[in-house]
């Protein structure tokens, strides 16, 4: 074999997207039909991310509470060429806190994150569109002392006006990663945006001066002007 | 957001029209890129998001930095350069040439979905990439953000374009930008320094090794953490860096079943080229600037191995000494070469591909792509065709010879060659 036959791609460390959506009751209709579609639309996009990326090779997980919680990808992150989005239906309760136990529970090396190379840390999308009906405060807690979630990228997306944004705030660590959507165009338009953006975080070049700033921080700072957009995008469609 | 759209129109500075006519490739972080009519040529746009230039920290600096790069044009051809600023009232962005289709992403070639189509294809992309950043240095400036999305290669003969100059400052001024983990000059990761002409010299060190080897020059068993958070990266590529063939320090080697490239790859590499990059990142040129291997001792380092690529005859591709026998990779056969053109600089050896450039021919060129001579073989006799367009002459101690262009002259040891100032022998 000569130097240029036998060269294999290089190695990449993983990139795990988890998707963590609120599928109670009241996303039900309108709001989980828009979920669906807009993480539909975005895989492609992700994928794609991936598959140019010498970096990172970004798997999904995605995790749904509604009475209890369940990993739709149940057997740990999948390549995002490989993932398929299965629509997902909404009834039932908000836990919320069993939702944060199951995802301190899988941030392990035991458990999702056991990769020979090795993993960046993660991203965590909260899609939720209410208030927690369980004891969710001693579960987040727990959570915020899992090392693989502190280092982690946050985002949340509060799903019309009744979502607790306090909640939210505390999952994130800050309110500048709370993202609030009134329609489902908005939706489609900042699960693309959050997605897409928190994929590419890792491979962009970043800013000088002093310390250069952590991947949250740039990620914050490109929230900005899409929060705007999302709050002030009223329309006839709104929830 | 400050999408354009197909059928977007601009107008240029002299009052010309530019219409967006599609939108090329994927969107990036900083913006996305798209074909234009730009005064009747097909050009590219890259134009930034509103985000991105609002988060700027001097956006004001950046464009007046971006118009007077446009104003000194290009170093070499090389570059897809800037050409020209379009503006609305949202955001900006720079004209440039387009892509033509042959050049691949230097990405795909890291994830092995390009190869490249010889041994010297691959050398070739490693002195046009290395004499392009000489040549912007040499002119003043740095490129500040060099990283793997930067380089379109073409895999055949490794003829290179460089992009996203959109960063490049003159020197000693800072663009904004600090640059790509995993490619940053360790000093930028710990916050030390800002981008310049000698953390560019540390970014290219890695490029040419990703080139060579596929695998990253800081990356082993050291940094095969389970997460791979920020704190480590400012660790694993700013304060302790291992380099993964450090000759004194094995604590990063590569790791079997992960960094395969490395393992498989680096023995095949000649001494010169592993010790020259176990200089680059040797623990005192990680942290002292200063000590930064030049462009210019890659280049001649480059100019030489190129010279060195043989074919065995069993069909094998390996870099055989000039001088010193050695054995093919694959067949085990040793090779040493009868006949050596020794110049001042280089020792070129003679077989059936050698190929003598102005680099060998002139005295103080690096000019390694204008061809001055070529070997042609009757029988078992090597001759030198001179290709250049000066009158050669060669003399064996008794009687001058003189070569005009493409004239040939029959190589035997101990003659010696008057290229027209600079002289060799063969040896």
């Amino acid at each position: 074999m000569s130097l240029i036959d036998e060269v294999e791609s290089i190695p990449r460390k993983t990139m795990v997207l988890f998707f963590v959506v609120d599928t109670s009751g009241s996303m039900n209709g309108e709001k989980i039909g828009s979920v669906n579609s807009a993480i539909e639309e975005v895989i492609p996009e992700i994928r794609d991310i991936s598959s140019e990326n010498a970096d990172a090779q970004i798997e999904i997980a995605v995790l749904q509470f509604d009475s209890g919680c369940r990993w739709i990808t149940s057997s740990g992150p999948v390549e995002v060429e490989k993932f398929h989005w299965n629509q997902v239906d909404a009834a039932g309760v908000t836990d919320f806190g069993a939702a944060c136990r199951e995802l301190n529970q899988k941030l392990s090396t035991k458990e999702f994150m056991k990769r020979a190379g090795g993993s960046y840390a993660p991203v965590v999308i909260l899609l939720s569109d209410g208030e927690p009906t369980d004891n969710w405060q001693p579960e987040l807690d727990d959570l915020k002392q899992n090392n693989w979630f502190t280092a982690s990228i946050k985002v949340a997306i509060a799903v019309g006006y009744d979502a607790n944004h306090d909640v939210l705030k505390q999952f994130t660590g800050s309110s500048e990663s709370v993202l609030e959507v009134h329609n489902s165009e908005a939706l489609k338009r900042m699960v693309k945006f959050v997605s897409v953006r928190s994929s590419q975080v890792g491979s962009a070049s970043n800013q000088a001066g002093g310390e250069t700033k952590s991947k949250q921080q740039q990620l914050n700072d490109d929230l900005k002007e899409i929060k705007e957009e999302a709050t002030t995008d009223f329309s006839d469609d709104e929830w | 957001m400050a999408d354009l759209q197909k059928g977007d129109k601009f107008e240029t500075k002299d009052g010309r029209t530019v219409t967006v006519l599609e939108k090329l490739g994927k969107e990036g972080g900083q913006g996305a890129v798209y074909e234009i009519d730009h005064n009747g040529k097909h050009k590219a746009l890259k134009w930034y998001h509103k985000r991105y230039v609002e988060n700027l920290k001097a956006p004001r600096k950046f464009y007046e930095n971006l118009d007077n790069n446009i104003k000194r044009g290009a170093p070499t051809d090389s570059f897809l350069w800037p050409q020209d600023i379009l503006k609305n009232e949202e955001s900006f962005g720079y004209v440039m040439d387009l892509r033509p289709p042959e050049y691949k992403d230097f990405t795909h070639f890291l994830l092995a979905k390009e190869k490249f189509a010889s041994v010297t294809a691959m050398l070739n992309a490693a002195l046009n990439i290395t004499a392009g950043f000489r040549e912007l240095h040499n002119k003043g400036y740095s490129y500040q953000d060099l990283n793997d999305g930067n380089f379109f290669i073409n895999p055949k003969s490794g003829a290179v374009l460089i992009c996203d100059n959109d960063n490049v400052s003159e020197f000693g001024k800072s663009s904004g930008i600090a640059g790509k983990a995993r490619y940053m000059a360790p000093e930028i990761v710990v916050g030390k320094a800002s981008p310049g002409t000698k953390t560019d010299s540390f970014s290219l060190a890695v490029v040419l090794f990703l080139l060579f080897i596929n695998d990253h020059p800081l990356e082993g068993k050291k940094t095969c953490v389970p997460c791979m958070t920020e704190e480590l990266e400012k660790k694993f590529y700013g304060k302790e860096p291992v380099f993964i063939y450090d000759p004194e320090d094995t604590s990063n080697r590569p790791e079997p079943g992960i960094h395969r490239n490395a393992l498989k790859r680096w023995e095949r590499y000649p001494v010169c080229l592993r010790e020259m990059f176990q200089k680059a990142f040797s623990k005192q040129v990680l942290s002292d600037p200063s000590y930064r291997v030049l462009e210019i001792d890659w280049l001649r380092l480059f100019i030489r191995l190129r010279a060195e690529i043989f074919k065995c005859s069993c069909g094998e591709v390996f870099f055989a000494d000039a001088v010193e026998s050695t054995s093919c990779p694959r067949c085990g056969k040793n090779h040493k070469f009868n006949l050596c053109i020794k110049t001042s600089r280089y020792i070129v050896p003679v077989h059936q591909r050698t190929r003598l450039y102005s680099c060998h021919i002139e005295s103080g060129s690096n000019d390694f792509s204008t061809p001055a001579g070529e070997i042609v073989l009757r029988g078992d006799a090597f001759s030198l065709k001179n290709v250049s367009l000066k009158t050669w002459i060669v003399s064996d101690g008794t009687k001058k010879d003189t070569v005009a262009p493409d004239s040939l002259a029959l190589l035997r040891k101990g003659i010696t060659i008057d290229f027209g100032g600079e002289s060799a022998q063969v040896i």
